[in-house]
């Protein structure tokens, strides 16, 4: 039964990871929101955005940094497997 | 949480905002780190360390701190006429005083040089923004930029471009008694480019981007 799991499952569950984790590299790409946050500071102290705007946009991107820190907290801990 | 009680009293730990020559002997009330509000010295041989007390060693980097600790290294270099201090960035706290000395004496040689490359010198920093709209030339800016303002600094370093509406950012280290004519050289830039561009000009600040001095805090 083990071999049968493994031949059944292994190459299957491989491409779901690694689509998933293509996937979760867009979404969290902490680099990318990191450089958007930093934009959004720049464009408010020029004045071209508004506090508003800014604020709105701060909160928005730190929840989202938060999340995605978390994410590839739990891929490095190894809580969730990544094959590719 | 990393504090211990001693009787009843909370024991501190040591926030860190730079390194001095032992001789400056700074100390000074003011809004610093995590609400603290005295600034002083820990001196080991040749160097000291400007800190405040702070209950953690992982001060969390809000908004309002980070421009606390840009503020007290301010202070510090204007205090009593000028002094010159190695820069640490945001976050550098030390379990206690003997922790802190260690550093300050496994680094000594890092320090001397980092001293050395700073004295009397301040960092000011250069952010260029294109207009929304604005099709610029990136590489016609650079150049003239680099014309005007390098003969004025003593050193420079380009920064990231982080955001594709940012054209050109760069820390410059200049002497403090040439500030004048930088600002001069960056009017002068405005003047030609402010059509096109966003000019973001700031400082002076603790010579951050040219000092290479980074300290394990359990060091």
């Amino acid at each position: 039964m083990f071999i049968l799991d493994d031949l059944l499952f292994r190459p299957f569950v491989g491409i779901i990871d690694a689509l998933h984790s293509i996937a979760l590299d867009e979404l969290y790409d902490l680099n990318e929101l990191e450089d958007e946050l930093k934009e959004n500071q720049l464009l408010y102290e020029l004045g071209e955005r508004s506090e508003e705007e800014y604020r709105r946009r701060k909160d928005e991107l730190e929840e989202e940094i938060e999340i995605a820190r978390e994410v590839h907290e739990q891929f490095s801990s190894g809580r969730v497997e990544v094959k590719r | 949480m990393d504090s211990e009680t001693d009787g009843d009293r909370l024991v501190s730990h040591r926030y860190v905002y730079g390194v001095v020559e032992a001789s400056d002997d700074i100390e000074f009330e003011t809004d610093a780190v995590a609400e603290a509000d005295q600034v002083y010295t820990i001196t080991h041989r040749r160097y000291g360390a400007v800190v405040s007390d702070i209950d953690t060693t992982e001060p969390e980097e809000t908004d309002e701190d980070a421009q606390r600790h840009d503020d007290v290294l301010r202070e510090i270099m204007e205090y009593d006429g000028g002094q010159t201090i190695v820069p640490m960035q945001f976050g550098m706290a030390f379990e206690g005083d003997r922790e802190l000395k260690n550093v300050l004496r496994n680094a000594q040689p890092a320090f001397r040089r980092a001293l050395r490359d700073i004295e009397g010198k301040i960092e000011l920093g250069l952010k260029l923004v294109r207009e929304e709209d604005a099709d610029v030339d990136r590489e016609a800016i650079e150049d003239a930029v680099a014309d005007e303002l390098e003969p004025v600094a003593a050193q420079s370093v380009p920064n990231d471009l982080f955001s594709d509406r940012l054209v050109f950012n760069r820390s410059y280290l200049v002497e403090k008694e040439d500030q004048e004519e930088f600002d001069d050289a960056v009017a002068a830039l405005e003047d030609e480019y402010g059509d096109e561009l966003m000019f973001q000009y700031t400082g002076p600040f603790a010579p951050y981007s040219f000092v290479d001095v980074k300290i394990g805090a359990q060091g």
